[in-house]
């Protein structure tokens, strides 16, 4: 499994991530998904300073993401592929990009409009639709913040 | 642009202490991140209180970051909003940056310095030091990296502002990181077999205790898995022991 973790998660590169499940699935290359920032080099710069030696990241856009992705999920090589949004979650999924795929809920905290879903989900209406659509087009949305922690499925969420 | 002056420097440091105060699942640490900036704000909006409510809001919200670490960033938002940046900016700036502080800090002071603090200390407990001697020597190591990182991200924040990079860049961090793990595992050796050594007594045991510990300095320095030192040196140790008895 080449694409090892699919994480929405606002923190993007964060300790969560790198140790927490870095050190369960040990990738050998992180792949940013976010528009804004695949055009922003001083905002990638920032990001990069927090992974350990060794590890690089990559920042694309929604849409080279969609058209790479068969490509990362063929690869030997172990991805985290990681999204700021559910947003670009939904766009990703489009053309049914995620069939089959396991999409993981990280970390989407509380904003105007969102409302408490998890400790560390909070959804907005908008957003809960969006997921839904994406478990539609064949993906297995669930919510876990870190490997040891329990797995919340898409169907057994309070919605917001 | 507006200066920061020595005393408002000294609140943000002495301010920066309370950063995790009001830790919650919806904002983390970003409550404590406006309380800390609020000295700077008062100087930019003075009078104004309008300004102010909305810079204060605009700072309230999610943010997070190694409670240490936080100063970098405090001082380089502290910079931009002296500079007059965008709020769009600031806002993009912290995103970008809160993860990095984070992993950062694990890194270096949860992963490494805090445990090596902690075996020094036991290292000095072994070697018959009395109780309150441990304790003083695990809070003044702990907290020289502790005090240093928090005045130091301050004065870089404040220096580099948006470029912030630059310093985090630099290998220092990892180099300390390294290093910090390295004596880490050493102790542990050390400890073990100080543990263990009070079974010898005769010339021959202490000859193989001193042993021991040499063979704890050496394999501690190579092998960088605290742990696989930790069950060597204990199995000398019940080699020495069970000699003596």
């Amino acid at each position: 499994m080449p694409v090892a973790l699919l994480r929405v998660d606002e923190r993007l590169i964060h300790g969560q991530v790198v140790v927490g499940w870095g050190g369960h699935i040990h990738p050998d290359q992180i792949v940013v998904v976010d528009d804004a920032l695949a055009e922003s080099p001083w905002e990638q710069e920032l990001y990069v300073l927090g992974l350990p030696p060794g590890l690089e990241a990559d920042f694309v856009s929604v849409e080279d993401a969609r058209a790479q992705f068969e490509r990362w999920r063929d690869d030997p090589r172990r991805y985290i592929v990681l999204l700021r949004d559910v947003g670009s979650l939904r766009k990703l999924a489009e053309c049914g990009t995620l069939r089959g795929a396991e999409v993981n809920l990280g970390g989407v905290h509380h904003a105007a409009g969102r409302r408490h879903v998890l400790p560390y989900v909070f959804l907005s209406e908008g957003e809960w639709r969006e997921l839904e659509e994406v478990a539609d087009s064949g993906a297995e949305v669930s919510a876990r913040d870190v490997p040891g922690a329990p797995r919340v499925p898409l169907g057994d969420m309070k919605k917001p | 642009m507006k200066r920061i002056s020595g005393r408002i420097r000294l609140a943000l440091f002495l301010r920066s202490f309370a950063v995790q105060g009001s830790w919650n699942y919806q904002t983390l640490i970003g409550t404590g991140f406006a309380y800390v900036l609020i000295p700077v704000l008062r100087v930019l909006y003075d009078g104004d209180r309008e300004a102010m409510r909305s810079a204060l809001r605009r700072h309230v919200e999610v943010f997070n970051s190694h409670p240490y670490l936080a100063t970098l960033a405090v001082g380089a938002v502290a910079r931009l909003e002296c500079e007059g940046a965008q709020e769009a900016l600031i806002r993009r700036f912290k995103n970008a940056l809160r993860g990095s502080l984070g992993s950062l800090g694990d890194q270096l002071v949860w992963a490494a310095w805090r445990p090596m603090s902690a075996l020094l200390a036991i290292v000095v407990l072994l070697f018959g030091a009395p109780w309150w001697a441990g304790l003083i020597v695990f809070l003044v190591v702990y907290n020289a990296l502790h005090l240093g990182l928090r005045s130091w991200g301050l004065q870089t924040g404040l220096r580099e502002g948006i470029d912030i990079g630059n310093a985090l860049r630099s290998p220092a961090i990892s180099r300390w990181a390294h290093w910090a793990s390295n004596t880490g595992a050493l102790l542990a050796g050390l400890a073990s077999v100080l543990a263990v050594s009070v079974f010898a007594t005769g010339p021959t045991e202490s000859g193989i205790t001193a042993l021991g510990i040499l063979a704890g300095v050496a394999l501690g320095y190579r092998v960088r898995s605290g742990i696989w030192v930790l069950l060597a040196l204990v199995w000398i140790g019940g080699i020495v022991a069970r000699m003596v008895v």
